[in-house]
């Protein structure tokens, strides 16, 4: 039963490997200077700041609400952050979009469609933030009361506290969490598509109407993008899971009980 | 007081819910074919996820490491660039435009997410527990043991694929060329063309599928768990 099931699953998973495949052997030969135009220079901009802000407030405030929901136990407000993750990514991006393109009070302090993309990184918040409180919460039901005891007893400041008995065993699903939501945002269509700009626009959008417009002239351009920042996200990966790599074994060797 | 505005903060959107309540409901094309593919997405998701977080946790092989890290890296490549390359691909053989296509891609973005879950959802589980349903024979051990024990896992596992697929428009479109409509396409159309009502009809639905399908499920398991402990006086 598992064994032909997993044939089954190495074969989709992969598909996404034999894609960058493809776009290595189609963008041999591609000229890259081509790239250096300001649509592309100011979308990597815009892209980084999109990305990093929501996915470290994501991180932030969801690794906050797991703490306070493990300490204080209230359980009603762990279920209702469950509600953002029934709504699809799509769905999230118009309610935001019909609650801030005017006709509501708070109309003119954020705004759809407006260059700092505040909405687009609202709209990402609320979606990520129980999506990294489900990673998270996990790691607070196991962890050893023993080191936060101690911690106080030795009379650290509350910040002390958080460094030497908590973080340690955070870091292991705060990584997944961060590199699968900056893989996820920098190269989206959706949310960006409904909530941004035309100018400057997220790679994924412009990568995505680069490729479809134009009866494929510019396809290059967007297969070159893609290709790159795939390696680019690949090689963050790589490095700091090599990095932490020591720390994390030693904290799963002194979890194992 | 900080949780009562987290909580606000967590409801508000949905008033966006309300704002124009949808004229009338049309039962169409796009919404048969979106339902088709989250119960099929679903199922296969279901099926790979727990067999291959079985073969994971239960098999000695000096593959094992090599297998975990391809299940895991796909969750890094972002969805879209892969798409563009899936995209040439299947060109060459002939997918593009097709259902198989389409639905071919949807597995690849959900996939991984299952396996996932159901390889941490057994990891807690325990190999004991679940070492004594091998002496079944294979649809007792999936009736009786693995559905009842995964329950509220299995429901995780189709609450995420219905939400992933249902969340592709870029997907649905290139790998469809524009030939296979679901409720997302379609909101992006209505969207384009400002007709508020049929937008906010897709968005119900869109929100209201995932909502039935957990609920749904959830009793479901429940009559299933009870009838499998009748079995046991």
């Amino acid at each position: 039963m598992s064994r032909s099931s997993l044939w089954l699953s190495l074969v989709v998973l992969a598909l996404p490997f034999t894609g960058v495949t493809f776009l290595i052997y189609e963008t041999v030969g591609f000229n890259w200077s081509e790239l250096n135009d300001e649509a592309w220079r100011a979308s990597l901009a815009v892209t980084l700041y999109v990305t990093l802000t929501s996915t470290l407030l994501s991180l932030m405030i969801g690794t906050w609400l797991a703490r306070t929901i493990y300490m204080k136990r209230s359980s009603w407000l762990a279920s209702l952050l469950k509600w953002p993750m029934f709504v699809p990514h799509v769905a999230a991006a118009y309610l935001f979009y019909l609650l801030f393109s005017g006709g509501f009070p708070v109309y003119g302090l954020f705004e759809a469609n407006e260059r700092n993309h505040l909405v687009v990184i609202l709209t990402y918040v609320w979606k990520e933030v129980p999506f990294v409180f489900l990673m998270v919460v996990g790691t607070y039901g196991q962890l050893n009361h023993g080191y936060l005891d101690m911690a106080k007893t030795l009379q650290l400041k509350p910040l002390e506290q958080f460094r030497v008995a908590e973080w340690p065993f955070l870091v292991k699903p705060l990584l997944d969490s961060f590199w699968v939501l900056v893989a996820f945002i920098s190269f989206a269509y959706e949310v960006p598509a409904l909530l941004g700009v035309t100018f400057p626009e997220l790679l994924g959008v412009l990568a995505y109407e680069r490729l479809t417009t134009g009866l494929f002239l510019n396809a290059f351009e967007s297969y070159a993008v893609a290709l790159i920042w795939t390696l680019f996200i690949f090689t963050g990966v790589v490095a700091s899971y090599a990095l932490t790599a020591k720390q994390r074994r030693r904290i799963e060797r002194g979890m194992r009980r | 007081m900080s949780r009562i505005l987290v909580a606000f903060l967590i409801v508000f959107p949905f008033i966006g819910l309300f704002l124009t309540f949808p004229t009338s409901f049309s039962w169409d094309e796009a919404i048969l074919n979106t339902i088709a593919y989250v119960i099929s997405i679903a199922l296969v998701n279901v099926w790979l996820g727990v067999g291959t977080a079985w073969w994971l946790l239960f098999t000695e092989s000096r593959w094992k490491s090599w297998v975990e890290w391809l299940t895991f890296l796909p969750l890094f490549i972002p969805v879209l660039a892969s798409m563009f390359g899936m995209y040439i691909a299947l060109a060459q053989v002939g997918l593009i435009g097709t259902y198989t296509g389409v639905g071919l891609v949807l597995l690849v973005t959900t996939l991984p997410y299952s396996i996932r879950l159901a390889y941490n959802a057994m990891y807690v589980i325990g190999r004991p527990l679940l070492e004594q349903a091998l002496t079944f024979a294979p649809l007792a051990r999936i009736g009786f043991v693995l559905l009842p024990l995964l329950k509220e896992s299995v429901r995780t596992i189709v609450l995420f694929s219905t939400v992933i697929v249902l969340s592709q428009f870029v997907l649905v479109q290139l790998i469809g060329a524009g030939l296979i409509p679901t409720v997302t396409t379609r909101l992006y159309q209505a969207y384009a063309g400002n007709d508020v009502s049929q937008a906010l009809q897709n968005t119900w639905v869109l929100v209201s599928l995932p909502v039935l399908f957990y609920i749904g499920l959830g009793g479901i398991f429940s009559i299933w768990i009870r009838l499998v402990k009748g079995r046991l006086q």
